[in-house]
């Protein structure tokens, strides 16, 4: 019972860190680009059926479904290396081909059209599976078909599925550069709704941040997205480790992730890494200690969210939660001294309402693949100064909102016929999650949202009665 | 001429009266004195001999050491008169020595200074009144008489050579006449006596247990005392003899009977002594005068004396050996003869040496072929190794030990020790693990020690040559012994496994045998079956990566169901154990295995709390929870909702915060570590007993750092009531989320409904719903009641807990306090608590 994750890639953003991911899946476990176990994997210790299963002996397909609506990326996957890798009864590719053309909307409206086959697909996998432990989805939040298609998938998932897990690695808009997607903020604003609602935990991954890293910490001037990618599928093959090298603590998706999210709303997390390198580049790095490694993924610099927040508010953020993934030849012994030394010199801020602690889970490094460094560290964490991000996403929406632009767009899909109260009510629980974020850096969390029913879940209560005495804290 | 010499002889004749007449008189004179004999009878057998005395004092030829001055004398008497308030005697004195030195001639004192002499012994003997001096004094007058004899002092001086030879033979005479029996005769006795046989004369006398001249023979003191001397040698040689012909009937061992052969290589050296004594004994003993020419091979009791001397030594020294070994045997025997190898002497130190080195030879010949060939060839119950009948698993601790009664003290305990285990090993080897290779070893260690594998290479005093062997031949034998176990029994292989599946490391494996034994287990103990639990064990290893470990460990991997009572649930009885066969069945013994089934209940239990807490947070995902709007409760309930929430989250995230750090802490801080130190220790292990010893350490120590130690009782207590809270907290946390979820489905379906038929059902809908309030008000009422008593009492027995953990003595379980306090929330808690 290797509980199994289903990954579905959606989108072009999706499927390109998708196809990184599962290229660094084959590295790690020693399987060709055909899906062939290499002769020299042998070493054993690893779990390959997590993230694949087995056609025959030799034979490994990930459990990945590659959905998109227009064929382009997908295409290329098809002609590329790792044609052979698919399964190609698990790619779905909208006939038309016609793409979502960035508009949620369609990419919203598409799924629900297209429910029934990718439904097939997904039913078909998860009956493959002996216990499926959950979904992982790779997208973007600001285009079309990941975006759009994504919410509807992940609404679809929430029903069907009501009992698994579902994570998402979502792609957020580099908020630097002018897109070309003007459309951008309400596209964000519709997917963060669902990531919310619908999700159990959301990995952002800031464009925005993994660029910066990319020109501060790489040195390279002008990343390209395949860089940027390659960071992506470090973080996510590396926050796998845990799941495909057992060991005593951390072997399943639930473990991982319930320790991280004890809040259920916030359950967005960050993420670092160190050392960082790209592909191919051939960055000599000291060799690290796991105090270095665990000091440097708390810098800022280090993490892949880009923070907004003024000092002020940046110096009230508090981490709810850490978890950090140690991977290498490491000394036991050491994680305790680097524990006290990060306590000793306060390095960290924790949530004031309960008990916390930097977790760390060691886990082995592939023997398949070579590193310059003895010591990587990958640190997932809910850390409430992620609001500002979506304070942000708020914000732009609301300029947008204000001219009323591009509203036409929208108007054309049934959700958006009769009004727009689909945007408003995304507006409110993204700013409720703000709120949320917001109380868990006060000591008073446990008392928040009891004084005034207005503020409750969705904010829209008709309540009439009066506030039981008996639950007044 | 001759009328001359006849003149002469006369005259001699007459001299010669007249001083014995004059000794007569002064014996008789100076007896009378003497306040014991107050009249003396001239003709008593005491006065006789008194004169007898006295004249054999004056015929010998001692001299006074004065020098022979006269007027010195005469001087020295005169003052001492004056002195002693005499004056008038004094004067007569001088007057009395003037005439008689005046007188010259014929008839007159020739040696004038003598006489003097003699006046004046006899004063101061007077004086000192003492009749023990009495025939000194008898003697002294006698001699000043025996100037006027012939045979006297003055006749030395006229013929030396003739009058010597006449003193001697009066002096043989006189010698023959005090004693009956010949010197030769004694001689010859105190040989036969030496040979612990009776002579005529010399017998064996109980009384004063020793060999003595009889009684009844006359002999000077002085030969009586001699020949009790000498014959002390026959006494000895009685005692090892008898020692020698004793231990020949009874078993002594085979170091008692090297001591024996010893004792009597040494005394055939003897008996060779005494033939050639006896043989010598034979010549007659010269007198002095014939010593320069005779045969100078005779004996007499002098001589014999100093023939003696070497033996006695010797002897005395076997006997007393052969006191101090009657009782002992073997290596005590040896160790016992050791301690008086430690001589100055360097005869004795030779002699001992040589004893030693064939007393010890059978020792030494054990010691190597238990060190190279592990074979304990002792019959007699002698080496310091002993042997024990025992199981196989218990050969390695209980099967051998060292005798210290029998260990010699020229090897050093440690020695012993390694010793000890060299042999250990062999046999280790041959018995527990098949092995045949270890000869190769012992064959190399004996090259290399440079002594072959012969019998008697080593001896007594090359304790650096034995030492060598040992060191050597341990080295091998331990080496080839580690090599065995390791790579052929694969000990290290074993450990890890016992580590992935006792304690829990195969965390999928775990993970899924938790999944599917649970449900079983809650069930009471006496409805489950070992036998499905086997299933359950097998399934669990198919579905995991255990499925690839290798074929022999997972064969050893059993279910265990520890007996239970009536009430015992599943949870209280399931356990896992691994077979551990021979030869490692020496490390795993049953008590270690009974240590791993320990550590694996309580990381079982652990894992089990954590599994009911990853259950709770399934139910309460997130998107099982924020995809609810819950938007058509009434608010007072939806508050109520949302508090009984929050509350079973904060609950949750304590309760998880706690288990989860208790986890790191004895993944990194108790097992992980132990290991690391374990595995140093196991390269760093020469022999088995360091292997033990590490094992044990490390065993031990998660054992204590798992507050599984006896002195840790009191925490363990309280650490499981924590324990049995969250489990409690587990179904409470179900129970709300079922309410909430029904709640959802009822609120849910109305409200779509809702959608479509907006006006006609809103009355019924709003009556049901006012139920559905009211019921779900209560519910979550009672069950934040429930929730808020779970919550005072975890955070009682958490304080209790934390509380504790100071107390305890391992520095390790400070890292645990650490961690849970990391962000030192409970110590602001408890701070605060203190203030309010």
């Amino acid at each position: 019972m290797p509980r199994e994750i289903i990954t579905l890639q959606v989108g072009q953003c999706g499927n390109q860190i998708g196809m990184e991911f599962w290229k660094q899946l084959c590295l790690e476990h020693g399987i060709s680009k055909d899906g062939i176990l290499e002769d020299f994997a042998t070493q054993g210790g690893d779990r390959k059926d997590v993230f694949f299963y087995q056609a025959d002996d030799q034979h490994y397909i990930p459990r990945a479904l590659l959905i998109d609506l227009e064929p382009r990326v997908i295409n290329g996957i098809q002609n590329g290396d790792y044609r052979n890798l698919y399964n190609h009864e698990n790619i779905f590719v909208a006939d038309h081909g016609g793409g979502a053309g960035n508009n949620w909307a369609s990419g919203y409206h598409q799924g629900k059209g297209v429910e029934e086959e990718i439904m097939d697909m997904i039913d078909r996998e998860a009956d493959g599976s002996d216990s499926l432990e959950g979904f992982v989805l790779c997208h973007s939040i600001a285009g079309g078909t990941g975006s759009g298609m994504g919410s509807y998938l992940l609404e679809t998932l929430n029903d069907r599925y009501s009992k698994k897990l579902v994570q998402t690695y979502s792609v957020f808009p580099n908020q630097m550069e002018t897109s070309d997607v003007v459309v951008q903020p309400y596209n964000s604003l519709l997917t963060l709704k669902r990531l919310t609602l619908n999700a159990d935990c959301v990995v952002v991954l800031d464009n925005t941040a993994l660029t910066r890293i990319a020109v501060e910490r790489l040195h390279l001037t002008n990343p390209t997205f395949a860089q940027t990618n390659s960071l992506v599928s470090t973080v996510m093959s590396a926050s796998t480790t845990t799941l495909r090298y057992p060991g005593y603590m951390n072997n399943d998706l639930v473990g991982l992730l319930a320790s991280l999210i004890p809040t259920p709303r916030c359950h967005f997390l960050m993420t670092g890494y160190t050392p960082l390198t790209v592909e191919r580049q051939a960055n000599v790095i000291r060799k690290t200690t796991v105090l270095d490694v665990m000091r440097r993924l708390l810098q800022p610099k280090n993490v892949m969210v880009s923070s907004y927040a003024r000092n002020k508010e940046a110096s009230q953020a508090k981490y709810i939660s850490i978890l950090n993934i140690i991977q290498g030849e490491v000394d036991p012994t050491q994680v305790h001294e680097s524990l006290q030394r990060i306590r000793e010199r306060k390095l960290v801020n924790f949530i004031e309402w309960g008990p916390a602690s930097i977790q760390v889970a060691l886990s082995k490094k592939s023997p398949y693949v070579q590193t310059a460094h003895r010591v990587s560290g990958l640190m997932l964490a809910s850390h409430t100064s992620i609001r500002h991000l979506f304070s942000k996403c708020l914000s732009q929406y609301d300029k947008l909102r204000k001219k009323q632009a591009f509203l036409d767009n929208y108007r054309k899909f049934p959700m958006f016929d009769n009004d727009l109260s689909e945007f408003d009510e995304a507006r409110d629980i993204i700013e409720s999650l703000v709120d949320e974020y917001k109380a868990c850096e006060s000591p008073d969390y446990i008392k928040w949202g009891m004084e005034d029913p207005e503020q409750l879940v969705t904010g829209e209560g008709n309540a009439s009665g009066v506030v039981d005495p008996r639950m007044a804290f | 001429m001759k009328n001359e010499e006849e003149e002469r002889v006369v005259m001699e004749e007459d001299d010669h009266q007249k001083a014995s007449d004059l000794v007569h008189e002064l014996v008789l004179r100076l007896l009378s004195q003497n306040p014991r004999t107050p009249n003396p009878d001239p003709t008593s057998p005491t006065f006789l001999k008194t004169l007898r005395f006295a004249h054999r004092i004056l015929r010998s030829r001692l001299t006074p050491s004065v020098s022979p001055d006269a007027s010195a004398i005469a001087e020295s008497l005169k003052r001492r008169l004056a002195t002693q308030g005499k004056s008038s005697d004094a004067l007569a004195f001088a007057d009395l020595y003037a005439k008689f030195a005046s007188k010259t001639g014929p008839g007159s004192v020739n040696n004038k200074w003598s006489l003097l002499y003699l006046l004046r012994i006899v004063s101061e003997d007077n004086k000192l009144d003492s009749s023990l001096l009495l025939p000194n004094l008898n003697a002294a007058v006698s001699s000043s008489l025996g100037n006027k004899k012939t045979n006297g002092v003055l006749l030395v001086s006229k013929d030396p050579e003739n009058l010597r030879d006449v003193a001697f033979r009066e002096y043989a005479n006189l010698i023959k006449e005090e004693n009956e029996v010949t010197e030769e005769v004694l001689v010859r006795d105190v040989l036969y006596a030496c040979q612990g046989i009776d002579g005529k004369y010399v017998k064996f006398n109980s009384e004063i247990d020793g060999y003595a001249v009889v009684d009844y023979i006359n002999t000077p003191r002085a030969t009586r005392t001699m020949v009790r001397t000498l014959s002390e040698l026959g006494w000895l040689f009685k005692k090892v003899k008898s020692f020698i012909s004793e231990s020949m009937d009874e078993d002594v061992g085979t170091v008692g009977q090297a001591f024996c052969a010893a004792l009597q290589d040494e005394l055939s050296d003897y008996y060779k002594l005494l033939a050639v004594l006896e043989a010598q004994g034979m010549n007659p003993i010269p007198l002095v005068s014939e010593s320069a020419g005779g045969s100078s091979s005779y004996l007499s009791l002098r001589r014999l004396s100093v023939w003696f001397a070497e033996p006695k030594v010797k002897m005395r020294l076997m006997a007393v050996l052969v006191d101090k070994c009657r009782v002992l045997r073997g290596g005590a025997m040896a160790g016992a003869i050791h301690l008086h190898a430690q001589h100055g002497d360097p005869l004795v130190h030779d002699f001992m040496m040589s004893l030693l080195r064939c007393v010890c030879s059978p020792l030494f010949e054990m010691v190597r072929s238990w060190v190279l060939e592990g074979e304990l060839e002792d019959s007699f119950g002698e080496f310091f190794v002993v042997s024990h009948p025992v199981k196989v698993d218990l050969l390695w601790r209980e099967g051998y030990n060292l005798h210290h009664g029998m260990l010699p003290s020229f090897i050093s305990p440690s020695l012993a020790q390694r010793i000890l285990r060299t042999g250990k090993s062999i046999n280790f080897l041959r018995v527990c693990c098949d092995d045949h290779g270890w000869a190769d070893a012992a064959s190399e260690a004996a090259a290399a020690s440079g002594t072959t594998t012969r019998r008697g290479g080593i001896g007594y005093g090359e304790t650096d040559a034995l030492e060598h062997l040992v060191a050597e031949a341990a080295k091998r034998i331990d080496k080839r012994l580690l090599d065995v176990l390791y790579e052929r029994y694969k000990f290290k292989e074993h450990c890890l496994a016992i580590k992935r599946y006792l304690l829990l490391g195969q965390g999928d494996f775990v993970q899924y045998l938790m999944d599917i034994v649970g449900p079983k287990l809650s069930e009471p103990a006496n409805n489950i079956s070992s036998f499905e639990l086997a299933g359950f064990l097998e399934a669990a290893v198919r579905a995991s990566n255990a499925q690839y470990d290798d074929r022999d460990v997972l064969d050893r991997l059993k279910v265990k169901m520890m007996p239970h009572g009536s009430g015992d649930r599943g949870w209280d009885v399931f356990s896992l154990e691994y077979e551990a066969r021979a030869p490692l069945d020496t490390v795993f013994t049953e008590s270690v295995l009974s240590k791993y089934l320990r550590v694996f209940n309580f990381l079982w239990r652990l894992k089990r709390v954590e599994h009911a807490l990853i259950g709770i947070w399934k139910t309460m995902k997130p998107n099982c929870i924020t995809s609810n709007s819950f938007a058509k409760l009434q608010s007072s309930v939806k508050l109520q909702l949302l508090s009984a929430l929050r509350r079973c989250q904060v609950l949750w995230n304590e309760m998880n915060h706690f288990v989860t750090n208790f986890q790191y802490y004895i993944m990194f801080e108790v097992l992980e570590v132990s290991w690391c130190n374990f595995a140093k220790e196991m390269e760093a292990a020469k022999d088995l007993d360091d292997l033990l010893a590490a094992h044990e350490k490390y065993l031990n120590s998660i054992v204590g750092k798992s507050l599984l130690g006896e002195e840790s009782q009191t925490i363990r207590k309280s650490l499981f009531v924590l324990f049995e809270l969250i489990l409690r907290f587990r179904s409470h946390a179900d129970r709300l989320y079922e309410g909430i979820y029904e709640l959802q489905i009822r609120t849910k379906e109305p409200g779509r409904e809702r959608n479509k038929t907006q006006d006609s059902s809103s009355s019924w809908i709003s009556e049901g719903r006012k139920a559905i309030t009211q019921r779900a008000g209560e519910f979550l009422q009672s069950m934040s009641q429930d929730m808020d008593s779970i919550a005072k009492e975890y955070t009682t027995s958490l304080d209790a807990f934390l509380s504790l953990l100071p107390l305890q003595q391992s520095v390790d379980l400070k890292f645990l306090f650490f961690r849970l306090d990391f962000t030192e929330f409970y110590s602001r808690l408890h701070s605060k608590g203190r203030e309010s």
